[in-house]
């Protein structure tokens, strides 16, 4: 029942839906060498967009970064998660946090 | 000892040597603070003036999620607000970005300059008036600007404010700020901040070594981000011809 309602609403009004966070790769011209990105779809829909600090200069290069968010990601600026599975927690936790309010 | 101050006042008004030891007289609490040092925070009562002799500072907010807000940079010769003793309570916090030299000025001290000396008065209004032009071309950085035309910009700022206090020469300053800092005053990430130096440096428009920032070449880093100084309102700025004030040249016999 609630999958079937879930294609109407919003990622945001889906009360006790489990958010579904999917990767895909994407490149990204961020006007530095960190181009791997990947974008971030929760429930169906692009949410965020991440990228591979790959430039030497960088604090900590390897790690993920939240480039640019949508929706209730918008302007956040979180510290840049080492692995993806680190990203993808975190996301899905500020995901459900905004349904929850 | 506050020579900063001097020459900074002095780019907006001719001072006597009475005028000089009177300044002078303001600042017997010199203290020595570390970097990264509250020198007070939001909610504290402030009680004294606090001028920065050498050395950079900042006023910031933290908000509720722990960001931070920085609002203004102090250089040598700034004051963290002038009149800040007339408030109850801070609503915002100063702290140092690197090693500061700091003198406290108690109110009175600043009321008897207010009440004897016109001219100093007259230097200490552009200080306000200045800081609060600072902040209204911060405003338009944040809301107009892209990231990188933002940061090239407070860089042609700080060299600017620099130069007219004797802190920067042969282009260059010191620049003891982390990323975040700038990241945190120009709301920017630091990832940011960090491509655009990087961006910046390629072009062979600054270099960044044993925090010494060189800008090498200022005409193209001012042109890039449309710096233009005259909101500085500095001698060597366009209006300072039209800086006439007979009104005062009266009053004071000259």
């Amino acid at each position: 029942m609630a999958g079937a309602i879930a294609g109407r609403l919003t990622v945001n009004q889906r009360h006790n839906v489990e958010t579904l966070v999917v990767l895909q790769p994407i490149a990204v011209d961020t006007g530095s060498p960190d181009r791997e990105g990947m974008l971030v779809l929760a429930n169906g829909m692009l949410v965020a967009v991440l990228v591979q600090l790959m430039a030497p200069e960088h604090r900590n290069p390897g790690y993920w970064f939240l480039e640019s968010g949508f929706g209730s990601l918008r302007d956040l600026k979180p510290p840049a998660f080492e692995t993806l599975e680190e990203a993808k927690r975190w996301l899905r936790q500020r995901l459900n946090t905004r349904d929850a309010v | 000892m506050q020579d900063a101050l001097v020459r900074k006042l002095e780019s907006y008004e001719v001072l006597s040597e009475q005028e000089r030891r009177a300044l002078s007289a303001l600042t017997p609490h010199v203290r020595q603070v570390p970097a990264r040092t509250d020198l007070i925070r939001e909610g504290d009562p402030p009680e004294l003036v606090h001028l920065i002799l050498e050395g950079f500072a900042c006023r910031y907010k933290i908000l509720p999620d722990g960001q931070r807000q920085i609002m203004a940079f102090f250089v040598p010769g700034d004051f963290c607000d002038l009149n800040v003793f007339i408030l109850d309570a801070m609503d915002h916090s100063i702290g140092t970005i690197s090693a500061c030299r700091v003198a406290d000025i108690p109110r009175n001290a600043i009321d008897h300059i207010t009440e004897n000396h016109p001219r100093i008065t007259r230097a200490f209004w552009w200080c306000t008036l200045v800081d609060e032009a600072v902040l209204r071309e911060w405003l338009v950085n944040l809301g107009g600007r892209q990231a990188d035309q933002r940061i090239a910009h407070l860089i042609c700022e700080l060299l600017t404010r620099l130069e007219a206090v004797g802190y920067a020469s042969d282009n260059s300053f010191a620049f003891p700020f982390k990323q975040i800092d700038l990241a945190d005053c120009m709301g920017l990430s630091d990832v940011h901040v960090n491509r655009t130096l990087r961006d910046l440096r390629k072009r062979g428009l600054i270099a960044l070594k044993q925090r010494i920032l060189t800008i090498h070449d200022s005409a193209r880093l001012k042109e890039y981000c449309n710096f233009t100084p005259n909101y500085l309102h500095l001698k060597n700025a366009r209006w300072s011809d039209r800086r006439t004030s007979p009104w005062l040249a009266r009053s004071q016999g000259g």
